[in-house]
Order: C-alpha cells, then sequence, then structure tokens
C-alpha cells in the first residue's frame, strides 16, 4: 500500500512533525467533522471550525491541508495556493501538499510550475502513486505544448487542462478511527493512505483533437443512407480518401463545389479582385512565416494591385474531398510584369457552410 | 504488498527508443570546436547573464542536449532542455526535442519528432522541416572543413578585405573569416536559410538564393526594417556584373535576421534571402566591413588548402601580368586584346568604351603599373570566371583608381568582359 512513510529518523524537524502528527491523532473527532462539513458542502462552516482549531494549533498540518481543500473547492485558489506552499515549507517531507500545489498550478496552465511540484512530491515519497499518475498527465501536457511550439500549432484550440486528482485528506481520519481500537492513541499515525480520495485523472487527450482531423470520411458516410456501410473500414482508411467512382454522389458534388472555390480563387487573383482573393481564405487561414493575418493581406493587396496584369492558370487540378475538408493540388501557371512562374501548389480547404475556403497554401508537392 | 509502477516504468523503454532515434548525436569529438564555444559561453553565461545575445548559443546548447541523449543520460537531457526552451522559447527545433524528453517520460518514443498522429496529420510540413533543420545542423558540425582549408572561391584576397563570408546551400551553413597577414581564418559558422525554391536564381520572384560571388554593399538600420527582417540586414551585391549579364533578374537578396516568434526558420524558406538566427547575424553585421566583404554563395563548398591553387591559378595570373605589361607599354592595340568582344563596362560597349582606356593610357605614359592589394576570386559553374579586385597605381603617382574586372575564360585564354572603377 501506499504508505507515508515518516522514517525515524532523529532530526528535529522529524520529531517535531511527529508530535503534531499524534496531537493531530488526538483531534480525529475534530477532522472527521470537518471533513463531513466538507462532503456535504458546507464549506463557510467548515472553515469557521478550520480557523477556530488553528486559531489554538497555527501549525497543525491535517488542520492546514484540509484548510487548503476547502480553499480550493470555494474556487479561491489563490488562497489555497498560499496554504499549500506554506506547507511544503514547513512540512517538505511530506508528497501530498505538493500534489495538490500541482493540481492547482495545472488548473491554470502554469505545467512548469506543477511539473516542479510533482517532481518534489515524488523525491519525497518515491512510490506515491497519485503523483505519478498526476506527472504523467503533466508530462503528456507540457510534451504537446512543446510539439505545438514546436510546429507553431494555435495552442488556443488545446486549452482543456488535464483533470488531475486532488488529495483531499492528508490523513484518512474516519477510516482511521473505525478501524483503529481506541486504546492505541500513540500509535504511529495510521496509514494515511491518499488512496480513498484519488478520482483517476481523466488523461487529457490529444491536442489538437479539435482539429479538422479524419472526423470527416465517417461523417460523410453517416450522413449518407444505407448504401455505405463501410463504417469499419473509414477508421482504418487515411484522411484522403480519394474521390472515386463508388463514392456517393453527395462527395462528388462536394469535389465539385471545392474545385469551383479553386478556381473562383484563380479568377479572383487574376483579375486582380483583391477582396474576392482574399474572401477566399478562412479565417483559420495560417498566414506563411509569422505573419498575423492583417500584415499578410496588406503585403498580398500591394502585391496584387501593383501589377498591371496578372494571369493565373492552373493545369491538372485534382481535388480530393473528405468531409469538410478538402485537399486541391495543381500546377500552377503564374504571369505578372513579365515574370512567369510555374509552380505545384496544394490548397487545403475547409467547408463552412456551404462556403470552401482555403486553410492552407503551400507550394511544392 | 509492493509496487509495481518501477519495475514498469514505461521511462525505461522510453529512453533506449529516443536514444535509438538520436544516436547520430552521440559520437566522437566532432563537436569539440562546438563544445568550446559553449564552455567559454558558460564562463561568459556568469559575468552576463543575458545569453541570448550571444552567437551559436542556442544551437551548442541543443547539441548538448543531443549528446546527452547520445549518452542516455535522459535526466540531464531534459533539465538542459528545460533551460533551452525557456532561454530560447521560440527556438521550434528545441521545442521538439524538448516535447520528445517530456513525451519520454510516459511513453515510448519511436522518432525524432514523435508528436501525436493527429498533430503530425495537422503539421506534417512543419515537422519534416524541423528534421531537416536538424539533420543540417548536425552534419555540418560533424563534417567540419579541415583546418586551414577555404573554399576554393578565394584564390587572392587582399589585406583590404578583413572578413569574407562562404554560404554551404547544402549543408544550410554560413562560414565567416577573418582575414589577417596568414591568410584566412575561419572563425565561427552558423545555421542559416535559402529561398524556398533553393538556389540558382534567375529572376525576380523564384524564391530562389542566387549562386556567385557577391559584395556585401550596405549595412540597413534595424529601425528602419520590419519585424520580419530580425535585428538587422546586409544587402549584397545580386545582381552582379555576371548576372546581369546573362540577364538574372531580382534584387534585394540580404542576409537577414527572423522574426520574433521563428528563432530559426526553416533550410528552405525564404524569397531568396539568406537567413540567420539574430544573435548569429548580429555578430556577423559588428564584425564585417560593407563594400570589402565577400560574399560568395555555392550549392556545395570545395576546401581546399591555399597553396594547393598555386599551380592552378597560374594561367590566370599569367593573363593579368600580361594586361598590366601591355598597359604599361602604352600600347592600346595590345592592351585591347585583352578585352572579350562582348565587352561592357555599365552600358558602353568595347568600341565606346576604347577611349577611356586611351585616356588612362596617356595619363601613365609608359610608367610601370601596379597592382595593389590583389583579390581575385573564381567562380565556375557552365563558364570559368573571375572576380578580379585592385588598386591600380603608376610608378611615381600617389593615387590610383581602385578597379575590379571580370575575366573570363575562354578556349584557355583569360580576358576580360568588365572593367569598372569602384
Amino acid at each position: 500500500m501506499s504508505q507515508i512513510r515518516l522514517p525515524l529518523l532523529a532530526s528535529l524537524r522529524m520529531l517535531c512533525i511527529a508530535a503534531s502528527l499524534l496531537v493531530s491523532a488526538a483531534h480525529a473527532d475534530e477532522y472527521a467533522d470537518v471533513s463531513q462539513l466538507v462532503r456535504s458542502g458546507k464549506l463557510q462552516e467548515a472553515l469557521t471550525k478550520v480557523d477556530q482549531y488553528l486559531g489554538a494549533k497555527p501549525r497543525d498540518p491535517q488542520m492546514r491541508f484540509l484548510k487548503g481543500v476547502i480553499q480550493r473547492d470555494s474556487g479561491k485558489t489563490t488562497d489555497a495556493i498560499a496554504t499549500f506552499t506554506r506547507l511544503t515549507e514547513d512540512f517538505p517531507e511530506l508528497p501530498e501538499p505538493y500534489n495538490n500545489l500541482a493540481v492547482l498550478y495545472a488548473g491554470q496552465s502554469q505545467f512548469d510550475k506543477a511539473r516542479t511540484a510533482l517532481e518534489m512530491a515524488i523525491r519525497t515519497n518515491p512510490s506515491y502513486a497519485t503523483a505519478h499518475e498526476n506527472l504523467g498527465d503533466v508530462y503528456a501536457k507540457l510534451a504537446s505544448q512543446a510539439y505545438n511550439k514546436a510546429l507553431q500549432l494555435d495552442a488556443g484550440n488545446s486549452g482543456v487542462p488535464p483533470k488531475l486528482a486532488l488529495i483531499r485528506e492528508l490523513f484518512s481520519p474516519t477510516g482511521a478511527k473505525a478501524q483503529r481500537p481506541a486504546t492505541l492513541p500513540a500509535a504511529p499515525p495510521p496509514a494515511a493512505a491518499p488512496v480513498a480520495a484519488k478520482p483517476v485523472p481523466s488523461l487529457p487527450g490529444p491536442v489538437v483533437s479539435k482539429g479538422p482531423a479524419p472526423v470527416s470520411a465517417t461523417a460523410t458516410a453517416s450522413s449518407i443512407p444505407a448504401s455505405a456501410p463501410a463504417a469499419p473500414a473509414s477508421a482504418t482508411t487515411p484522411t484522403k480518401a480519394p474521390v472515386t467512382a463508388s463514392v456517393p454522389s453527395a462527395v462528388t458534388n462536394s469535389a465539385k463545389d471545392a474545385e469551383a472555390a479553386v478556381h473562383a480563387w484563380a479568377q479572383a487573383w487574376s483579375a486582380k479582385d483583391v477582396k474576392s482573393y482574399l474572401a477566399s481564405y478562412g479565417k483559420d487561414f495560417n498566414p506563411p512565416g509569422s505573419q498575423s493575418r492583417s500584415s499578410w493581406e496588406e503585403e498580398r493587396r500591394q502585391r496584387i494591385s501593383s501589377k498591371s496584369k496578372i494571369s493565373v492558370k492552373l493545369e491538372n487540378l485534382k481535388v480530393t474531398v473528405s468531409g469538410n475538408t478538402a485537399t486541391a493540388k495543381f500546377r500552377q501557371d503564374y504571369k505578372a510584369n513579365g515574370l512567369a512562374v510555374s509552380s505545384r501548389k496544394t490548397l487545403d480547404l475547409v467547408k463552412h457552410g456551404d462556403r470552401w475556403q482555403i486553410v492552407k497554401e503551400s507550394t511544392g508537392t | 504488498m509492493k509496487f509495481g509502477w518501477w519495475t514498469a516504468d514505461p521511462r525505461r523503454a522510453a529512453v533506449s527508443a529516443l536514444l535509438l532515434v538520436l544516436a547520430w548525436g552521440s559520437n566522437s569529438n566532432a563537436f569539440s570546436a562546438t563544445n568550446k564555444r559553449a564552455a567559454k559561453d558558460k564562463t561568459q553565461r556568469q559575468v552576463a547573464p543575458v545569453v541570448n545575445d550571444t552567437d551559436g548559443v542556442a544551437e551548442a546548447r541543443l547539441i548538448e542536449v543531443y549528446k546527452l541523449i547520445g549518452q542516455a543520460n535522459n535526466r540531464e537531457a531534459l533539465k538542459k532542455a528545460d533551460l533551452l526552451v525557456a532561454d530560447f522559447p521560440s527556438f521550434q527545433l528545441a521545442q521538439l526535442v524538448h516535447g520528445d524528453l517530456l513525451a519520454a517520460q510516459i511513453r515510448p518514443i519511436k522518432a525524432f519528432g514523435d508528436v501525436p498522429d493527429d498533430v503530425a496529420r495537422t503539421a506534417s510540413g512543419a515537422l519534416a522541416e524541423l528534421r531537416e533543420e536538424s539533420h543540417r545542423r548536425v552534419r555540418a558540425l560533424r563534417e567540419r572543413p579541415l583546418k586551414g582549408t577555404v573554399p576554393s572561391q578565394f584564390l587572392a584576397l587582399s589585406q583590404k578585405s578583413k572578413h569574407a563570408i562562404a554560404v554551404d546551400a547544402s549543408r544550410s551553413r554560413l562560414y565567416l573569416f577573418e582575414n589577417g597577414a596568414s591568410g584566412m581564418n575561419l572563425v565561427a559558422d552558423y545555421y542559416i536559410s535559402v529561398g524556398k525554391a533553393g538556389t540558382a536564381k534567375t529572376a525576380e520572384g523564384d524564391q530562389r538564393t542566387p549562386l556567385g560571388v557577391y559584395y556585401i554593399t550596405s549595412n540597413l538600420d534595424p529601425k528602419s526594417l520590419k519585424d520580419f527582417y530580425g535585428s538587422g540586414a546586409l544587402p549584397i551585391s545580386y545582381p552582379n556584373i555576371l548576372d546581369s549579364k546573362r540577364g538574372k533578374t531580382g534584387s534585394g537578396i540580404w542576409l537577414h535576421g527572423t522574426p520574433p516568434a521563428q528563432f530559426s526558420r526553416p533550410p528552405q524558406a525564404t524569397d531568396g534571402c539568406v537567413v540567420l538566427a539574430n544573435p548569429d547575424l548580429q555578430r556577423i553585421i559588428r564584425t564585417v566591413e560593407v563594400k570589402t566583404t565577400p560574399v560568395v554563395i555555392a550549392t556545395h563548398l570545395n576546401w581546399v588548402a591555399p597553396q594547393s591553387t598555386r599551380a592552378e591559378s597560374k594561367p590566370f595570373e599569367d593573363a593579368l601580368n600580361g594586361w598590366r605589361n601591355a598597359k604599361t607599354s602604352g600600347n592600346l592595340q595590345q592592351v585591347l586584346t585583352y578585352y572579350t568582344p562582348d565587352f561592357n563596362s555599365n552600358g558602353k560597349n568595347l568600341a565606346q568604351w576604347t577611349p577611356n582606356l586611351k585616356t588612362e593610357l596617356d595619363q601613365t605614359q609608359g610608367r610601370t603599373i601596379q597592382l595593389k592589394d590583389l583579390s581575385y576570386l573564381r567562380w565556375t559553374d557552365a563558364t570559368d570566371t573571375m572576380v578580379v579586385t585592385f588598386g591600380e597605381v603608376a610608378d611615381g603617382t600617389r593615387v590610383g583608381w581602385t578597379k575590379r574586372q571580370y575575366w573570363i575564360r575562354q578556349e584557355n585564354q583569360w580576358k576580360i568582359f568588365f572593367e569598372g572603377v569602384i
């Protein structure tokens, strides 16, 4: 079992803690009462009781721990952080305050701080299972943040912080009381399994799960009557299900619409119709480099309107549609002011309502 | 009851997988130059806590992380990566490695940049670019030029050029030289990005970086530049005389920095410029001189010992001396044999330019012509050319011209197709 070990070290600090724990054991009733109040949602009452108790015994770790939990439950995150931080300072040997500190930091998306706190919790007690699970979640979150920064993906759509497990009680007074004969109050404080209060942390899930990922194939399949029962296949087929003759007409229509959108884009460009040209790009279009949308638009406007004549012709246009996303690949023959450039181009489109809009533009294959 | 978490620790497996993937980051003393730099930076760091401005540091620290991973020391690697991304949050490659090291705490890492599948799909291009950037950085650091060698283009570089720059596009690397009494000495080299469509620029808008021998023409005030250009810009002399002769178009090829959100850019990312990380560019801006610093841009640099080129450059030196002697003799017809029929000097053809030549000969009146501070850089592609710079002074006179000539080898004869005063 995971136990909060208090090894018999002869350090003063340890003795001091042991002493306070022994006292705590004698006040198991008070802890039980407070816990009961917290469980039934009477947070204000619980807090009053805790403060009363702490008035007499300001150092008591168990009661201070409960206070932190109450503050957190009442939405006073900053106060809760302060309470748990002070606990880690006064009792650096206890892993639980670190764990809860990490939970609070993670809730504020401060994953670096959460990580440090959890690593401290584990250093304090290497077999502390909750901290390990929590730390796993935090590592996952940090890794995906790092990947997003590496790939310059919009971190804005991955803002769901992982749900970490908060330890509700430093020791389990109710359980202890029930199991322990009253005659043994001097026994070392029991067990303190944090297990009791440990909801399984729910994994945060892959970061960009909101992205227009491969769902599409299934989505179209389900919106199309019986004829396409290939649900399991869609799971294994990669994103770009090629548009073949067997695909239901809804998809072919989609492909036609997307193709039309690409042609309209090229036409607007050729006609130097900047407004329509820019309107071909969706809200979520990522300008190249790290330009802002507005500076990109300004640059495009300038580039296009400064040319006396522009011709954009598309060859070998191939559009692949899957659900609400489409990819158009073609050779682009661009001519303007005596310059002629022929290049491969790929446009990624997304369907918003009944409009196909460009979300990504890349040259090369 | 015993806890099983340690033995079942997924991190164990993860470490070895990551090791495999990054094994190329591990071996030998290939990084010794970088290490030295890193070590030096550490000592500097104690003095000045701001390290972000020192050139080459970010890469040296990244390589340190690679080496730790190579030594299976993931714990230390993660610590160093934590600090690296804290100091350089927009260094995407560092973020990617940091992501791998964090992910390795909870799952096996199967590839360098082992991002979740959905992310890999959304950002496959960016991921491939970062892997390529990593590959090129490591390769350039592993395959170092031999000490004492220089790129083969630099046949002679006078003391007027205190510095020189050479770019190897295939390695995504810029080499910075100091030119002293003992010749050219490599002092630093940096990762760079070139055009989206690669090199060999021919036309405006083709998103290619030019290849050839150029000079830095100016140093633009960073305050006048958009964020996009980073900490400054050094325009180079594209199109040069040879480029113009070949009808190449375009302009505004600069060495410049990176925008705030991107510490470095992918190997092929620019509209034709050569882009460096801001601290690296700043070091170059602080170091080099405008006008006299040559910038050679090649697909592959060929490194040679300076003495080894003597024999090869003899025919050219003979031709140059022949031209000098002809000028000393004052014989116009003899001098004219050194010029190509399609000679052009800033718009004047040979017939139009001959009077200028005659005036010069009248002025020197048979006095011996001296060529001072002679530089010649060879550029060989479909043709074999020489970019020559010197001070032309007649004996007994105090001043002369600083001239630039372009020579071309035709049927084993070196001839001048451009001459101008700079």
